[in-house]
């Protein structure tokens, strides 16, 4: 009896096993074998907590591959992204960058933002020995102590948003500061970043917290605040922590006693807290109102406000930056040879968005270009309530980057022969 | 006749699972995603020895399948960088521990409590591996290198070549549980989740049996994550989560829980489809929101269970006769009435 | 210690949140046994809800009521059509299917309003804070406590003074004692949901607020609220208001003096809470094994 359930269930499974996968292809969508278009791999987190920041990545990318093709796509080739959700799960990126590596055989990928995914994708990329360029994922890492030669990054990394702000807050507010930090790598980088400037400039600690990320309440860490009478509170926290953070400060009245400021501020989030918590000088690495004399730049704003009615943000900006600049790096090197992309990457220098200019540096392929310190003004400007913030400082990027001496100790870019 | 249905169906899946990187090209997905299929169906089977076997709701196993990725990881970063035969020995050691150390306290409760109790401890692994960051690289994740096989000059474990390793490991692994469903000890797991009482009133330490079945189960749960981590590279805190072991249950349940192949069933149907529908919309957590809540209403005994008619009656005769040699065994074994 | 007491301050606020969303869950979990897992959800929904019609320039208590009153018809049509077919199986399906219905809400709400989290505003007239000595109590948080008491002490009421909340009391201690007295027990499963139901959505306005409100709000507290549950004891509804003071106070308290520790305390205190006293601090015994 026993014997001939299981062997009944034996062939049941085999059926089902082999239906299912013999099965799949007929809901695969099938690719378009034309060989004259070129497909850039995008791997980004578009559900999970980051679907909106990740959205307007793509949203940039998607600009950038549109106005490439305008003009006749790269070495006569129209460019088609292949936009793959991550889900905000690492094991899923590394599958999503393997099918597009393996299957897909997308000569080029792009994206992630989230620390722990780009780091994942960067190793897979090295595996498979084809350039990937990190939009938006900011941990130290990628062109730090686990770089590699087929990995680039648009996004500044902590330390350059720590040393484009330190200086300012200082300045501005004082020396005796209270840190709010994220508990996890971003924000132990950040710290680190933040204490090597505080010898230079005199600053004193007075309260220092780490947060265990996607913390609800902040009241316990705001009353300490409160009690350690700071200059200035620095707030790292990111996304909607930061928008707990700024809610619940506000609710207690620090936000008109004490500066707030942070080396992060970004639209996304900032956009979703309420007016009267819509406060602090934050370090923001791409703002739309501050492109300068740039037409290219000027072009894309005024285009993506009329295409998104709403005004790009950095990550659109790192989008657009991140797929531009690979499509030009894929022309200088007349061809997707791996080595030869990335050569063309390696030490390009251009105007990304702005009148200034930023190079991905040859020591770790970090994009180094400048940083703002921005106000935020509550609710906006009077012609757009999405305006809200305002330029008081730019740092260049050879200012506030880890200086290349330092960084070849770290990052060893161990380029194929 | 039946011979040769079971002939056939053998073959069938052998022709599946042989030629799974073939399969998978076919499809146009990516081969380590076919050894996913391979990992998950296990885990989905480490729940099932609990959810389908034993009747427990078993809500924490991410973490064993967590901790032993974590192991076979640190392991071959820290210790032994090049050998991936110890490296999987490592981490499924680690996470049968895992299970070891739980289930003094797990078995001291069972319905709900034993369900809540699997989700707290299992964060609380979680929360290890997320704040021993100087450790695990925390939210950041652990990257590691594939090992080769027997060391530094063995081979190497590429794509297909790594695919076969993980497929004789899960041969191995659902010929063991094949045999522990039929031993005794199996067919006294399922009279626990019949009747529990009557098992002890039949002088079976049923605290003992199931604190043997979460060993197993942590073990096979371990044996999966060892390899995965393996697999993609990569170790992060975000395996050992709850909502990770509700994706296993969810697998088990959708295949058919209590049956042997179920697990592997319902892993693969679930994974191909999150795969398959993220890359087609972005819309795709609705389908499978939709996929748990029509399984659980119209399916609730899984794909094979629907299909089967395996008939209730005669399962309880057998774990009657069972029950009797177990309640035999014990006495003669001097074990206390 | 002056900052032991506005710690204290703190951790009844986020105790009185924690009870009021354990006393919905519980209330839907004695009754027949249904682990709620979308229950964050529905305080998300509720959320959403306030705030679209915040947008149009409603008064803040009536979107609160309003918002709550069509959270809770959502809730009971979800009940009478998905849960109810449940009831005879074991809780492992309520789970999966609750896990299910929070995954497909998530989208949902991410398509409605967007992946972003919205602006809610706390009325003006909440916005300042009361200031004794060195202690800030903003207005909004007593606000909260205030409401949260206030309901607290009207479903006390309902439940001790009402013959329907006897009913629900009674059924809670024997469902088939309750079917042969000739009691409608499946209108009794339904009230018993939307006032669970109702609780979450009160809760999920209030800590809109408090809170970003985007797609993921009520997950976030969804966790401590099944704690709260457990510690305070399964069936015990002032065991839930009791255990969720108990932990808003101790993640306060823990926040002040060992900060990494606060997240993992919880899950500590729940697996000692399960090994030494399973029913919980207030539990009824043998009520769920």
């Amino acid at each position: 009896m026993e014997g001939t359930k299981s062997r009944r269930e034996f062939v049941k499974t085999a059926a089902i096993a082999g239906g299912v996968v013999l099965g799949a292809p007929v809901f695969i969508p099938k690719r378009t074998e034309a060989e004259e278009t070129l497909t850039f791999g995008v791997d980004e987190e578009l559900t999970g907590v980051y679907a909106y920041p990740a959205k307007n990545e793509v949203r940039g990318m998607q600009m950038a591959v549109d106005d490439w093709n305008k003009k006749g796509g790269v070495l006569g080739r129209q460019i088609k992204l292949q936009v793959e959700d991550n889900a905000n799960n690492p094991g899923t990126a590394v599958e999503k960058a393997r099918k597009l590596f393996e299957v897909d055989k997308v000569p080029v990928l792009i994206g992630t933002l989230n620390s722990a995914n780009s780091q994942a994708v960067s190793n897979v990329a090295y595996q498979a020995g084809r350039p990937f360029l990190v939009s938006g994922g900011h941990t130290d890492t990628v062109t730090g102590s686990q770089c590699h030669w087929t990995s680039f990054r648009t996004c500044h990394s902590t330390w350059a948003e720590t040393h484009a702000t330190g200086l300012s807050i200082s300045k501005k507010f004082g020396k005796k500061w209270y840190y709010i930090t994220p508990d996890y790598a971003f924000g132990h980088s950040l710290l680190d970043g933040y204490k090597d400037m505080e010898a230079k400039l005199g600053v004193q600690v007075v309260g220092s917290d780490l947060t265990p990320l996607g913390t609800t309440d902040f009241s316990a860490y705001l009353t300490k605040v409160l009690a350690a009478k700071p200059d200035c509170l620095i707030i790292m926290v990111q996304g909607d922590d930061q928008i707990n953070c700024l809610k619940q400060a506000n609710s207690f009245g620090i936000l008109k006693r004490i500066p707030v400021a942070g080396p992060q501020g970004e639209l996304e989030p900032l956009w979703g807290v309420p007016k009267e918590a819509q406060v602090g000088y934050w370090g923001v690495e791409w703002y739309y109102k501050n492109v300068g004399n740039s037409k290219e730049a000027q072009s894309f704003v005024s285009r993506y406000m009329a295409q998104i009615q709403e005004p790009p943000t950095a990550r659109s900006a790192f989008g657009y930056i991140t797929a531009d600049r690979m499509a030009t790096a894929i022309q200088e090197a007349k061809g997707t040879d791996p080595v030869k992309v990335c050569k063309a990457l390696s030490g390009m220098t251009f105007h990304p968005l702005q009148q200034g200019s930023g190079t991905y540096r040859t020591v770790d392929h970090q994009l180094t270009w400048p940083m703002l310190f921005c106000e935020t003004i509550a609710g906006g400007q009077a012609d757009n309530p999405k305006d809200i913030f305002k330029m008081v400082d730019v740092q260049p990027g050879e200012a506030i980057e880890h200086p290349v001496s330092e960084q070849e100790k770290i990052c060893k870019l161990a380029w194929p022969s | 006749m039946k011979r040769t249905l079971d002939t056939a169906g053998l073959s069938l899946l052998a022709i599946v699972l042989l030629g799974m990187p073939v399969w998978m090209n076919i499809a146009r997905l990516n081969v380590s995603l076919g050894t996913s299929l391979l990992l998950f169906g296990l885990a989905a089977a480490s729940v099932n020895i609990l959810v389908g076997y034993t009747g427990f709701m078993a809500f924490g196993n991410a973490a064993f399948f967590g901790v032993g990725a974590y192991g076979s990881a640190l392991f071959s970063h820290y210790i032994m960088p090049d050998n991936m035969i110890v490296s999987t020995i490592v981490g499924a050691v680690t996470g049968t521990l895992s299970a070891f150390i739980l289930a003094p306290f797990l078995i001291r409760r069972r319905g709900i409590y034993f369900a809540l109790m699997t989700v707290a401890f299992g964060q609380v692994y979680y929360f290890i591996a997320y704040r021993w960051s100087n450790v695990t690289g925390g939210e950041d994740g652990f990257s590691i290198s594939r090992p080769h096989l027997f060391g530094p000059n063995g081979l190497a474990m590429e794509g297909a070549t790594y695919y076969y390793y993980v497929l004789v490991i899960f041969v191995a692994v659902m010929v063991f549980l094949w045999f522990l469903v039929r031993s005794p000890f199996g067919l006294s797991l399922r009279a626990i989740s019949q009747n529990e009482v009557r098992v002890r009133y039949l002088a079976i330490n049923s605290d003992k049996l199931i604190f043997k079945a979460l060993v197993i189960s942590g073990m096979v749960a371990g044996i999966a994550g060892s390899l995965y981590s393996m697999s993609i590279n990569f170790a992060y805190p975000l395996l050992m989560d709850w909502h990770q072991s509700g994706d296993f249950v969810m697998m088990t349940i959708l295949g058919g829980a209590g049956t042997l192949w179920g697990p592997f069933i319902g892993a693969i149907i679930y994974t191909l489809a999150a795969n398959v529908l993220s890359s087609k919309t972005e819309t795709w957590q609705i389908m499978i929101g939709a996929l748990f809540v029509i399984c659980v209403l119209f399916f609730p005994k899984g794909i094979l269970g629907f299909l089967s008619r395996a008939s209730t009656t005669s399962e309880r005769e057998d774990v009657d006769t069972t029950l009797d040699h177990v309640h035999t065994d014990a006495l003669a074994q001097g074990e206390p009435g | 210690m002056e900052r032991l007491i506005p710690e204290i301050v703190n951790g009844i606020v986020l105790g009185a949140f924690y009870a009021i969303i354990a006393i919905g869950l519980s209330l839907i979990m004695n009754l027949t046994g249904t682990v709620n897992l979308a229950h964050g959800s529905f305080l998300t929904l509720a959320g959403y809800l306030a705030f679209t019609l915040l947008q149009r320039g409603t008064n803040f208590w009536l979107a609160l009521g309003i918002s709550a009153i069509l959270t809770v018809v959502i809730g009971l049509i979800v009940e009478r059509t998905l849960i109810q077919p449940l009831y005879k199986r074991i809780p492992l399906y309520s789970l999966l299917l609750t896990f299910g219905l929070a995954l497909i809400a998530e989208e949902v709400f991410r398509l409605i309003w967007g992946p972003q989290s919205v602006p809610f505003s706390t009325p003006a007239s909440l916005q300042g804070a009361t200031i004794i000595g060195d202690t800030v109590l903003p207005t909004y948080r007593l606000a909260i406590m205030a409401v949260l008491a206030l309901v607290m002490v009207l479903l006390l009421l309902f439940m001790y003074r009402t013959r329907q909340g006897l009913r629900l009391r009674g059924a809670v201690l024997n469902r088939e004692m309750m079917a042969a007295l000739g009691i409608n027990t499946q209108v009794l499963y339904m009230m018993n949901f939307g006032l669970g139901i109702f609780l979450a959505a009160v809760a999920g306005v209030l800590a809109s607020g408090l809170i970003g409100l985007s797609p993921t709000m009520g997950n976030g507290l969804l966790m401590p609220a099944f704690i709260t549950v457990v510690i305070g004891g399964m069936g015990s509804l002032a065991g839930c208001l009791v255990g969720g003071l108990l932990l808003g106070v101790g993640q306060s308290v823990t926040t002040l003096y060992a900060p990494a520790a606060s997240e993992i305390v919880t899950y500590v205190l729940m697996a000692v809470v399960l090994l030494i006293r399973p029913r919980g601090l207030f539990g009824e015994e043998g009520l769920f094994g």
